[in-house]
């Protein structure tokens, strides 16, 4: 059991099979998750470097709970800001970490296709832990993997991506990885925030957040940057959560009760309401769990330790 | 000195031998006879058979980099490039550092180039340092040989300053060159916005961008009536505009790169830096939409863009990866490989020859006795692989290494000096 690729750079670049491998893998080790001893030796005497270009907390968290559940060693690096306001290149970065045998790396960059850039300078596998506006796909596996928990086979079903479409790495592998699994995808949000060209990938568009809630049997609410605020992308964060935001209330008078879904962080009041979030339609926390085995699964999967198990 | 080509064919419509095979002899830089057959001797004699002769090419947009960028480019590598492209006259990008936009500077870049076989005419900047704030001495950059004016790389902004510009040049006949593209509607943007960027998640620049410069400028013309070459064009709509502009009598021309001849926003699946440049390279659509424009004539010339980056430039994520290709000494070839077998030879070669030096009167070149001997020789029929190796610039950042080709310069006749390739 291995994956079709050498790297985990986005959805895009991995077939259906791939993710039903990852997603089987997780089974399993979301039921060593629920052992008394959590750990199993899989990557023993593998190190993995996780390199942060870009802040993350929860992301970077579950990767290296992840690593060491499977017994891999972890070394941490992050740089505020990118490689080059401290000067140094990215490769030079990345091959200093190598030069200490590290056999995998993570990484989080602000620039879009980096770890394709990457990838195509060093011998090391990468993991896309998120880049720039591109991709975030262990995301949008374990969004997929906790849908399916919930609703099984995701073929035919409806989810709603609802928020800041334009900014969001998440988004885009949700909709790569939604699709692969035969599900049908909608996004919703103010017009400055959808990428004017999304439909060109078999998305439908709606700016009417009340009937995309309507229309699916999950909606994934979406992060509204506040750092983006200075941009003309709307007016402010008390219109946007009048209109756009989900509340209880819109809910409570959809027909049929909906799963909500959220990457986190959360901004309460803004693009969700506690009331929502806390709610038992809620899967916020299932997913953060989900990610800890889907991040084993997927680090396990691309560690040359699979193939001779196998 | 004399030098006698035989046996090539001519491709010059101002040619009493236009489209026939004939033998050329050249002394001290002039065409001294040339019929069906010649016996006479000369101390160089180049056997041309199969080969095209036509009047020298001309690049309207070369970035040499020097002075400031001397690791990327300098005046005398890039002319070596141009000789190796089958140029004979090259109008220099003036963003350097410092800019050309003194009359120091314009000699100072005549004096580099002075005595080589391509001849090198100095861009002028439209603003003081490229700033977008104030004129820069047009005048005087005119008077001491600057061809026409840009602010090459960063075109003119400002609604007011431009208008003054394209006003202040008319008292001597000045021409300026523009990149359209409009800067807050690019703003942040890496490559063209479509199916392609959404895919790759990577910031679009709408067609928009370069449509509302376009539209601007021509307004500007049309109240000015003062003369504007808009190079690199990249879209289908902003083709149109300019086609429309043309058919009302607005003084406008334009120029095409070969690399948006030749490529498409596919390119950049794989985020290689190599394909990043400025403008951005458009839809298949918007590509198709050049090559006809080429045909019908509303592209007058080619422009390279030639733009040398150094390894270190490129090699690194694309959005901090300096823009721009080294195409110099394969931009023949690229466009003939694009565009064969829909443009006619004939059109391409007046894009590359007459169209440019009518544009910007730098003298007519016609390949007839006592004309002065301003040859570009090439063939067709060959197998060219562009290699590394074979650069004559000091800059790798060409996706076309290791390409074949079925077109290769011969070698070019100028300034009374010969270059042959190898």
């Amino acid at each position: 059991m291995s994956l079709s690729v050498k790297h985990l750079l986005g959805i895009k670049e991995i077939t259906t099979q791939d993710i039903q491998t990852i997603f089987r893998t997780a089974d399993n080790f979301k039921q060593v998750l629920q052992r008394p001893i959590k750990k199993v030796p899989a990557l023993r005497d593998t190190t993995i470097a996780n390199i942060f270009f870009e802040n993350s907390t929860r992301t970077r968290i579950s990767f290296e709970l992840a690593e060491k559940r499977l017994s891999a060693d972890t070394i941490n690096f992050s740089a505020s800001g990118s490689s080059v306001s401290k000067g140094e290149t990215l490769i030079d970065t990345v091959h200093n970490i190598l030069a200490m045998k590290v056999d995998m790396v993570v990484m989080r960059h602000s620039a879009s296709g980096a770890p394709w850039f990457l990838s195509n300078h060093i011998d090391a596998s990468i993991i896309n832990a998120g880049d720039g506006t591109n991709e975030h796909p262990t995301q949008a596996l374990l969004d997929a993997f906790s849908m399916r928990e919930k609703l099984g086979d995701l073929s035919g079903k409806r989810i709603a991506i609802i928020g800041d479409i334009m900014h969001s790495r998440v988004a885009l592998s949700n909709i790569f990885c939604l699709q692969k699994l035969g599900a049908e995808v909608t996004v919703a949000g103010p017009p400055t925030l959808i990428p004017k060209h999304i439909e060109s990938l078999g998305v439908k568009v709606q700016y009417d957040v009340k009937k995309a809630l309507q229309w699916c049997d999950v909606a994934n609410v979406l992060r509204i940057q506040l750092e983006r605020q200075n941009k003309p992308l709307f007016s402010t964060l008390r219109e946007y959560a009048l209109f756009y935001g989900v509340n209880k209330q819109m809910l409570d008078s959809l027909e049929k009760e909906i799963i909500i879904m959220h990457p986190g962080p959360i901004n309460r009041g803004v693009e969700i309401n506690s009331d929502v979030a806390d709610s038992k339609q809620s899967i916020i926390l299932d997913q953060v769990e989900n990610g800890v085995a889907i991040r084993m699964a997927v680090l396990y999967l691309l560690s040359s330790k699979a193939e001779v198990i196998e | 000195m004399s030098s006698i080509v035989r046996q090539a064919k001519i491709v010059d419509t101002q040619s009493e031998f236009h489209e026939k095979v004939v033998d050329i002899f050249i002394e001290n830089g002039f065409i001294k006879a040339i019929d069906l057959k010649l016996d006479i001797a000369a101390d160089e004699v180049i056997a041309a058979n199969g080969c095209f002769v036509t009047p020298g090419f001309v690049d309207v947009f070369a970035d040499y980099r020097e002075p400031g960028f001397e690791h990327k480019e300098t005046i005398v590598s890039g002319l070596k490039a141009a000789a190796s492209g089958g140029f004979t006259d090259v109008f220099l990008a003036p963003n350097t550092n410092p800019v050309v936009s003194t009359k120091s500077i314009v000699e100072f870049v005549q004096q580099k180039a002075k005595g080589n076989i391509v001849a090198l005419y100095p861009l002028g900047a439209i603003t003081q340092d490229i700033e977008g704030k104030s004129l820069a001495e047009m005048m005087d950059m005119s008077q001491h040989g600057a061809m026409a004016f840009t602010d090459g790389w960063k075109p003119v902004q400002n609604a007011n300053l431009f208008l003054k510009a394209l006003e202040y040049v008319k008292s001597f006949n000045g021409i300026l060159l523009q990149i359209p593209l409009d800067a807050s509607l690019a703003a942040g943007g890496l490559m063209h916005e479509g199916e392609i960027s959404t895919r790759l998640g990577m910031a679009g620049i709408p067609i928009l961008a370069e449509t509302v410069m376009i539209h601007r400028d021509l307004e500007l013309v049309r109240y000015t009536g003062s003369r504007l070459h808009i190079m690199g064009v990249s879209t289908a709509a902003g083709l149109q505009m300019i086609r429309d502009a043309k058919k009302e009598g607005l003084n406008v021309t334009c120029s095409v790169t070969p690399y948006h001849l030749s490529l498409n926003d596919k390119a950049l699946l794989t985020y290689d830096s190599v394909y990043k440049v400025s403008p951005v390279l458009r839809s298949e659509q918007d590509r198709k939409a050049l090559i006809e424009g080429l045909k019908d004539g509303t592209i007058d010339c080619i422009a390279s863009h030639h733009r040398p980056q150094e390894w270190d430039a490129k090699a690194k994520e694309f959005e901090y990866a300096s823009d721009g290709m080294n195409v110099q000494e394969i931009a023949f070839q690229i466009v003939i490989d694009a565009v064969g077998n829909e443009v006619s030879l004939e059109r391409v070669i007046d894009a590359f020859t007459i169209q440019p030096r009518k544009i910007f009167g730098l003298g007519n070149v016609s390949i007839n006795k006592n004309e002065k001997a301003s040859l570009t020789l090439f063939s067709l029929n060959d197998s060219f692989i562009f290699t590394e190796n074979k650069m004559q610039s000091l800059s790798r950042n060409n996706p076309f290494i290791t390409k074949e080709f079925k077109s290769r310069i011969v070698g070019i006749f100028n300034h009374s000096q010969t270059h042959l390739n190898q």
